[in-house]
């Protein structure tokens, strides 16, 4: 998960050791996160997640599940 | 070349016609992102700059409508002779604000540039993928020797449709206009335009809309109600809507798919193009793409930091550009592709 959870840094504008499962999204995880998240997500796992899913995400561990959920399905959100 | 079936076999054709001219327009007002960030705390004009590549916008005056642009990009087109009044044989305005529900508004265009009654004039209402689908219907006319020089304009001002509080369209649109020539290229000659690649997905209207204000939902005193979202933006259903995560996700499903798909049909492959003309939506779109396309970022234009995402005319913008500046020049093979509002998507080739 290392060059996805280098990206989330990038997003969430924090350290990417602060990067763990359990790292609540805070108040940075607005439209721009999101929309950056989708972009992240399909460059590193060539899956699309719905914008709405990404926004009942909580914590990292959370985006994480989604993606998985996602490649499970192997297809479009 | 590819193509066996029907309708591989039309559109693998390249059509014997080219893009003689192209002229554009910008109102005078700028919108800096300095401006923008007075108004949005969360969002410093640095970081507008960094996630948008956009420093700044144009915005149409009060009372300055679509079609004003689209006649000052016609007119400029004219001022440099590249093909008289009494020669345009059809006008096409592509915009998604018109001068009124009727009479068209290309209609209108003929007669205030002048244009011979002869002239055959038509919108149609397409946003970030028109600039391609008008170059179809050019390019169509012309082989079908309906036509010899067709007038393709390109016109929109989102901005009115903007409410000002709401910097998720707010720092990326801007507005303008672009005239461009399509003309007969001569037999023996190298330029051409097509195949074409089309594509529609109406089940994503609702995610880039203004919803109110036509037929379906007439403004009313209900439709102007505003509301604060989630990220603090503020809009009404008579102003401009976009679902930012949604299109993302059309676009990075889309597009590739449509360039795959005009390869296969035009016999080429990215090694082909000298230059992919996207549609400039912004730079997060954009290095999106680019790193999807799997293309040499220095073949992918990019011209939106001092104009921004505007609409149909952004791919006419980076060809008038590129073309003053020499980067592409006759003989230049350029993949251009449209996509956005509808949803709606449209790719072709052309060679200058």
């Amino acid at each position: 998960m290392s060059e996805f959870y280098e990206g989330l840094a990038e997003i969430l504008e924090v350290d990417e050791a602060e990067v763990t499962p359990e790292r609540e999204l805070g108040e940075n995880w607005d439209s721009l996160a999101i929309v950056s998240t989708i972009a992240l997500i399909d460059d590193v796992y060539d899956v699309q997640v719905r914008p709405e899913k990404l926004a009942e995400c909580k914590t990292v561990g959370d985006v994480e599940a989604l993606v998985e959920a996602h490649r499970s399905e192997s297809g479009d959100a | 070349m590819a193509g066996f079936g029907a309708s591989k076999h039309l559109s693998a054709h390249a059509l014997p016609t080219r893009i003689a001219a192209v002229a554009t327009h910008l109102p005078d007002r700028v919108l800096s992102n300095d401006e923008l960030a007075a108004l949005y705390p969360a969002w410093p004009a640095a970081k507008i700059l960094d996630k948008t590549g956009i420093l700044e916008r144009r915005v149409a005056a009060e009372g300055e409508t679509a079609t004003d642009l689209a006649f000052h990009a016609a007119e400029k087109l004219f001022a440099t002779g590249a093909v008289a009044r009494e020669d345009v044989d059809f006008l096409i305005l592509c915009t998604q604000a018109p001068d009124h529900f009727l009479p068209t508004s290309a209609c209108v265009l003929q007669h205030r540039l002048g244009l011979p009654t002869s002239t055959g004039a038509l919108d149609i209402n397409l946003g970030c993928s028109g600039f391609v689908y008008g170059l179809s219907l050019a390019a169509g006319l012309i082989a079908g020797n309906m036509a010899g020089n067709v007038l393709l304009l390109t016109a929109d001002t989102y901005s009115k449709f903007i409410h000002p509080q709401d910097k998720s369209v707010r720092t990326l649109f801007g507005d303008g206009a672009a005239a461009t020539l399509v003309t007969k290229e001569p037999e023996g000659g190298t330029a051409s335009i097509g195949p074409f690649v089309f594509g529609t997905d109406g089940a994503g209207a609702g995610d880039l809309i203004v919803e109110a204000g036509a037929s379906r939902l007439p403004r009313s005193a209900e439709t102007g109600l505003e509301a604060e979202d989630a990220a603090g933006n503020v809009r009404s259903r008579d102003h401009l809507y976009m679902n930012g995560g949604a299109v993302l996700n059309f676009s990075l499903r889309e597009v590739p798919r449509a360039v795959a798909k005009l390869m296969e049909q035009a016999g080429t492959t990215a090694a082909d193009y000298d230059r992919f003309v996207l549609h400039q939506a912004n730079k997060f779109m954009l290095d999106a793409l680019s790193k999807k396309l799997d293309v040499p970022a220095l073949k992918v234009s990019r011209h939106f930091e001092r104009i921004g995402n505007t609409v149909s005319s952004t791919i006419p913008f980076v060809l008038e550009r590129e073309i003053a500046e020499g980067t592409c020049s006759p003989g230049t093979r350029m993949m251009l592709v449209g996509f956005g509002v509808g949803l709606s998507w449209a790719a072709t080739s052309i060679t200058l």
